[in-house]
């Protein structure tokens, strides 16, 4: 009985040294993980990432059996299944993250990386591989550790001491003995770091919570830090409107300003991003810069000026001084660090107090850390030290719950002072629909007068054309029927060549298929026409107001020209989507991009034409890349047209 | 042969009927509105049918729509559709179900009377008339260019006007050129565009616009 017990314990011995052997190889997996990292994440290569990832798997997979075979536990795999290859939809495109690719590479890989660095297992993984090579690789190196320290201790020791060999032998027994039940303690210390973990649903949402508190502190934090920086502004300010008012020295105004403007948008952002409060932008437009007077000087309110560049000044100064948003911006630049830093410090200082002015260094003197010293306001309460601890950490939890209302009120101070009034909102809106109502007519106008042009150049001439050819065949007709004959034939040539004209003309003004089928078929038709592969995806439920109809066929058919003519692309896609009383057009080519509102006409025309619907339109063209153009007008869908066939 | 006319401008309806009843046809029926036209369809079966794109009451293309209906109802009724203007998109409507019989045309084209007069015997008889305007619009389509390419200018003449809906002896005469050379342009396009041949006319100007209007749009 003992010799199948000792080969036991000999036999644990030597898994335990295999198992310290894996721990050096976790080591080693984890270096190669912080190698795939720190270019994957830090310089953004993340096509290092997955492969390395999945490779080392096979170390805790390894564990896992070690653990059922040696140790008699059951670890089963925790890792999603891969996700299936991904599947083209009806057009033979990919679809992934609202883009639409042309080989299943990227949206594979893509879909590979989301599945590895989703999986919470691959960071539980990585933590095991982290901790286990000092945990596990002591659990199971021991036994070994113990049998070679008596077999040296005995061997060296054994001339100078009697009691080595002895000594040597008791440890290496212990080694042994200890073994087998080292092994499990192992196989379960495995188990616990390595089984798949299923949260229940409160155990989430426990989680969520702390990891929700923890980021509404992190924010809170960042705008104390933002209110501290406010401080010197407002001393600036102060001290720029005291050289100003009692020196007459403007010149800092604007810099001053503008830096004020800076930080208050900075804060508007903040707000609508973190606390969850939009907050517009106040501000007029800039004025444009005037044109030169025909004396040649420049007027700016009632004052002439010579050069351009003391007119910009002026202006400028005038602009900032006009608009109440600035006087209120400073109001805010005042008495945001008292009424915003109070909001803020509410939670911040009842956490920081509650921790490390009570609870802490009460604790710490507990255990003996810290002196006694008897210091009465430090790390007590009331003069008592016993409930600082207690009391400490309600504030703390105090503080982390009121935290997330902190952060919402704190917006809404932002808002209080940073928003545009009604008026100035009002303002703005009469700015805007000056500027489009201007737009829209001058756009008319010139379509008026292209009609009026090509209809004189065109119809008209050949219709004056065709009378003239038609008289010459009343004088002809007795005298010279052949002649007369071969002039029928050229009026009818005209006529047909008349109705040519006056039909692109009709195209140019409503396309008569806009008219009869409505915007989806229009486009289809339009995409048809191009020369360049085309798909269109329609989703209309019903029809859309005539002018919206128009305008946005004219632009999609503008920017299906440029794709053709400047982008030099190979097939281009559309799509016409109504969702919330906004109508979206996304219109994808993958030519050679660089389209730049800023640089052609064409697109800033399209750009005003959609501006009188209150549309937007949307740019997306890195140079070589391709390009996308999103076009969104808000209008609403009359009733669902009802099917004639 | 009995005719069916759908067209809403007065002058214009008068002056089809009286050409096409000079040239033999019996119009039984000469209609305004779309479901006028449907009913006159559905219920005289005429011969063929000549038909505005544009009608009353909604005035967008209710004529195409009541011509598509009738044909589901009668397959392969003889429609011949007049259009201020052609669009891609209504031409492979008509094509779509693949029977012949169908026509498609600028109102220009009634000018020619004779030509006119052609195409509707032609449809009537099962073929297919397409406005040229159409068929050059579909052999500039790019998705089949590479094959089309390959095609002599000679060869691009014949396939035009066989997507017309002509037959051989029609593009003879159009091209001066001897019925057997038409033949032999015809098998040679067939084969560069990897269609099969036919005798049949109207299969092979099916075929040809099948495969004109079929790409990946």
């Amino acid at each position: 009985m003992t010799t199948p017990r000792i080969s036991r314990h000999l036999i644990s011995v030597v898994r335990g040294l295999a198992l310290t052997a894996l721990a050096v190889a976790e080591a080693l997996a984890f270096l190669l993980h912080m190698a795939a990292f720190v270019p994957g994440f830090g310089l953004g290569l993340v096509f290092l990432l997955p492969g390395p990832i999945v490779a080392t798997r096979r170390v805790p997979n390894l564990a896992r059996r070690l653990a059922g075979a040696w140790g008699g536990v059951d670890i089963p795999e925790p890792y999603r299944p891969a996700p299936p290859p991904p599947v083209p939809g009806p057009d033979g495109l990919y679809v992934r993250d609202r883009q639409l690719y042309k080989t299943p590479r990227v949206p594979a890989f893509m879909a590979r990386l989301d599945w590895v660095l989703g999986d919470r297992a691959t960071w539980r993984d990585l933590r095991w591989l982290l901790i286990d090579p000092v945990v596990g690789g002591v659990l199971a190196g021991a036994p070994a550790a113990l049998v070679a320290a008596g077999i040296w201790y005995a061997v060296t020791g054994v001339h100078a001491n009697w009691w080595a060999v002895p000594l040597g032998l008791l440890v290496i027994l212990a080694g042994l003995a200890v073994a087998p039940a080292l092994l499990w303690v192992h196989a379960r210390w495995t188990r616990l770091m390595l089984r798949p973990l299923v949260h229940g649903p409160a155990a989430e949402r426990r989680w969520r919570w702390v990891g929700e508190r923890f980021i509404v502190l992190v924010r809170l934090l960042a705008l104390a830090v933002l209110t501290l920086l406010g401080f010197p502004l407002a001393v600036l300010m102060l001290l720029v409107f005291a050289l100003a008012v009692v020196l007459g020295l403007i010149v800092l105004f604007p810099p001053v300003v503008e830096q004020v403007r800076l930080l208050a948008n900075l804060r508007r952002r903040l707000a609508g991003r973190w606390s969850g409060v939009e907050v517009a932008s106040p501000y007029l437009p800039r004025p444009a810069p005037p044109d030169r007077r025909p004396d040649g000087l420049f007027q700016v309110g009632r004052h002439l000026y010579k050069s351009p560049r003391v007119v910009a000044y002026n202006q400028r100064l005038i602009w900032m001084r006009r608009d109440p948003a600035t006087w209120r911006d400073f109001g805010w630049q005042l008495t945001d660090p008292i009424v915003g830093g109070l909001l803020l410090l509410l939670p911040l200082g009842a956490i920081g107090y509650g921790i490390w002015g009570l609870a802490l260094p009460r604790a710490l003197t507990l255990v003996g850390l810290k002196p006694d010293t008897g210091a009465d306001w430090y790390g007590a309460v009331a003069g008592s030290a016993a409930a600082a601890v207690p009391v400490g950490l309600a504030l703390a939890v105090l503080g982390v719950l009121v935290a997330p209302a902190a952060l919402r009120w704190h917006g809404r101070w932002t808002r209080l002072l940073l928003a545009p009034t009604a008026r100035s909102q009002l303002a703005l809106r009469v700015q805007r629909l000056t500027e489009t109502r201007a737009d829209a007519v001058e756009v008319q106008a010139a379509e008026l007068r292209r009609i009026e042009r090509d209809l004189h150049d065109g119809a008209q001439a050949r219709l004056v054309a065709m009378g003239l050819t038609l008289g010459a065949i009343e004088h002809l007709l007795d005298r010279d029927p052949a002649a007369a004959r071969a002039l029928l034939a050229e009026a009818r040539e005209s006529s047909a060549k008349a109705l040519g004209e006056l039909r692109d003309l009709v195209r140019g003004i409503h396309p008569p298929v806009l008219a009869e089928r409505g915007l989806g078929d229009a486009i289809r038709a339009l995409a048809l026409d191009t020369p360049l592969p085309a798909e269109v995806r329609v989703d209309l439920p019903g029809r859309l107001p005539s002018p919206v109809e128009s305008a946005v066929y004219f632009a999609v058919s503008e920017v299906l020209t440029n794709a053709v003519k400047h982008a030099r692309a190979t097939w281009v896609s559309v799509e016409l989507r109504h969702t919330d009383e906004l109508l979206r057009i996304t219109v994808h080519d993958d030519g050679q991009g660089g389209a730049d509102p800023a640089r052609g006409s064409g697109l800033r025309g399209l750009q005003r034409r959609l501006a009188t619907f209150d549309g937007t339109i949307e740019v997306n063209s890195p140079a070589g890349g391709p390009t996308t153009v999103i076009l969104e007008v808000p209008c609403a869908l009359s009733s669902p047209k009802t099917s004639t066939s | 042969m009995r005719l069916v006319l759908a067209e809403d401008l007065y002058l214009l309806r008068e002056g089809l009927s009286r050409l096409l009843a000079a040239h033999g046809f019996d119009v039984v029926a000469a209609v305004e509105t779309g479901p006028e036209l449907l009913r006159a369809l559905i219920d005289l079966r005429p011969d063929v049918a000549v038909v505005d794109v544009r009608l009353p009451p909604t005035q967008t293309d209710e004529g195409l729509q009541a011509a598509l209906a009738a044909r589901r109802e009668v397959p392969g009724l003889p429609v011949l559709v007049l259009s201020q203007h052609v669009e891609q998109l209504y031409a492979r409507e008509l094509l779509a179900d693949g029977t012949g019989g169908v026509g498609y045309l600028l109102k220009d084209r009634v000018f020619a009377a004779d030509q006119f007069v052609d195409a509707v015997r032609r449809v009537a008889a099962g073929g297919t008339a397409m406005d040229p305007e159409v068929i050059a619009k579909l052999l500039a389509g790019t998705t089949r260019a590479e094959p089309l390419q390959r095609l002599t200018p000679r060869e691009r003449d014949v396939l035009e006007l066989m997507g017309e809906g002509r037959s051989n002896v029609a593009i003879a005469q159009r091209l001066y050129l001897s019925e057997s050379a038409v033949g032999k342009h015809i098998a040679s396009i067939f084969s560069k565009l990897g269609l099969a041949p036919s005798d049949d006319d109207n299969r092979r100007v099916l075929a040809v616009l099948a495969y004109l209007n079929a790409d990946s749009r």
